[in-house]
């Protein structure tokens, strides 16, 4: 299996998962988004030595994790790319802040330390956040709740043809570089030589499908905006995000947890 | 949308048309059809029926000629009224299918002409009842065999109602018993069908009349029976008998 096929499969896995009929996947889109984008914010805006809160903030995606049925290990595996670089970033401040702000037994701990553990639990969690969102919440349906929360029309769209689209570049990647292997089987790779063909080719390829799949929304009396069903409301829909937001705002300002 | 006209449905008269600056891949095209017919255009690689597809649907709208779908002319003006009127099945059902969900896909057309949520439901699950896939409504299209997904993409098209049905070679890449089933549930729906195929049986099972196209021009208008039983027609124009009138 080449890469591209396996990259698609992973895809197909994340789709399968949105498409689950779990009571999570079920709840309204907008609440969904909503709760993560304020669990993020929460999260955030702890202060930088602000550790016992921000562990006990694991309560969200630990409840979803399970409750959710995800695996966390296939969701640490999607987020690989970017978790390195969230993890990565507070990695120089244990250089810059050496302050002693406590101690583990003998051992004295410097505020660069701390806020480094912190920053680094804080791009984490942000990620588990996202992760979450993506495998209960199709894209559609993210699109359509960006839409109730009154994002502009266009950037929208651009993000569902953009979806739609980076598909339909993928399968003929795919194809051509399937094809390409089929008959060169003891070549590693493909040959400097033939980039610029296959490139072309694929790009090409993918133009003509990309033209017929928006031949096929003009037919079908696209304008320029996708028209989603209005997805009805019920009361888990308002209840699961409030509770949430309730327990975060304890969390975050009761004092119960620390500063 | 279907207008419950009983008459002349679709319209052509001196139909030519050339792309830029090139030898006309259609000249001279003369068709009357009416609702409810069931008409096969056939021909061999590269003699304009695409093409003549892709006019009626509006694709191309540089021809010359008289094209009316529904009264409406095949002008910008009109774009909107004639794509209300006629639905375009792909030949690839990958192209015709690009939302999540069976249910959504089916829906999109409905959605686009501001149908109600309540009329949509109704249409969406009127059309999967129509192509007997109920049972896929909430299943993913990447899901589907390709049996289901040229269903699938029937559906989409009958959700919108149309007057005109076009299907462009829908039994391309089916097995025997989905193309069995393909043709029982064509021969169901009411519409006025044009199908282009390469598959004459297939032509045969769909379409009480035919079309025969060679270098942009109709050569035969007449009933599938004689004309794709006249092998030295059919022979003389690049094609063969249907396999089973072969000896």
């Amino acid at each position: 299996m080449n890469s591209i096929e396996k990259n698609l499969r992973e895809l197909n896995k994340l789709q399968n998962l949105q498409q689950r009929s779990h009571w999570m996947n079920s709840l309204h889109p907008w609440g969904k988004l909503l709760l993560s984008v304020l669990y993020i914010f929460t999260v955030v805006s702890f202060d930088k030595y602000a550790l016992a809160p921000l562990i006990v903030m694991s309560v969200y995606p630990i409840f979803s994790f399970i409750v959710g049925e995800l695996s966390f290990k296939e969701g640490i595996y999607r987020m690989r790319l970017i978790l390195p670089l969230v993890l990565f970033v507070g990695v120089f401040n244990p250089f810059l802040d050496r302050q002693i702000v406590g101690y583990i037994g003998e051992l004295a701990v410097s505020g660069g330390v701390l806020s480094m553990i912190t920053v680094m639990i804080k791009g984490f969690y942000s990620v588990l956040a996202v992760y979450i969102l993506i495998a209960t919440t199709s894209i559609d349906d993210i699109c359509y709740a960006l839409r109730v929360l009154h994002f502009p029309r266009i950037m929208v769209i651009v993000v569902m043809l953009i979806y739609r689209y980076f598909g339909v570049m993928a399968v003929e990647a795919d194809r051509i570089m399937t094809a390409y292997k089929l008959r060169a089987p003891s070549q590693n790779g493909i040959n400097y030589k033939a980039w610029g063909t296959l490139v072309g080719q694929w790009l090409l390829r993918s133009m003509d499908k990309a033209e017929r799949v928006y031949e096929s929304m003009l037919l079908r009396g696209f304008t320029g905006d996708f028209r989603i069903r209005k997805k009805k409301v019920r009361l888990s829909d308002i209840f699961y995000p409030v509770i949430w937001i309730v327990i975060f705002v304890v969390i975050r300002h009761s004092g119960i947890f620390g500063e | 949308m279907h207008t419950g006209i009983h008459g002349e449905i679709l319209k052509i008269e001196h139909l030519s048309f050339a792309y830029e600056k090139e030898e006309p891949v259609l000249s001279d095209i003369n068709l009357m059809a009416h609702d409810g017919e069931s008409i096969g255009i056939i021909g061999a690689n590269g003699i304009g029926k695409s093409t003549l597809m892709k006019l009626l649907v509006g694709l191309y709208l540089d021809y010359e000629g008289v094209l009316e779908i529904a009264g409406h002319p095949v002008d910008k003006k009109n774009l909107n009224h004639v794509r209300e009127h006629i639905g375009y099945v792909f030949q690839d059902s990958d192209s015709q299918l690009f939302l999540s969900t069976v249910e959504d896909d089916v829906a999109f057309g409905p959605q686009n002409y501001g149908l109600s949520d309540d009329e949509v439901e109704k249409r969406v699950v009127d059309a999967l009842e129509k192509v007997h896939i109920t049972d896929l409504s909430k299943k993913h299209t990447y899901k589907l065999s390709g049996g289901e997904k040229k269903l699938a993409s029937i559906a989409t098209i009958l959700a919108m109602n149309p007057d005109i049905i076009i299907m462009d070679e829908p039994e391309a890449a089916l097995d025997p018993r989905n193309r069995k089933n393909l043709i029982r549930i064509i021969n169901e729906i009411n519409s006025l069908k044009l199908i282009t195929s390469h598959d004459l049986d297939f032509i045969m099972d769909t379409c009480e009349r035919t079309i025969l196209l060679d270098e942009g021009r109709i050569i035969a208008d007449g009933r599938s029976t004689e004309i794709l039983q006249n092998e030295s027609l059919l022979t003389e124009h690049g094609l063969e008998l249907p396999l089973r009138l072969q000896k």
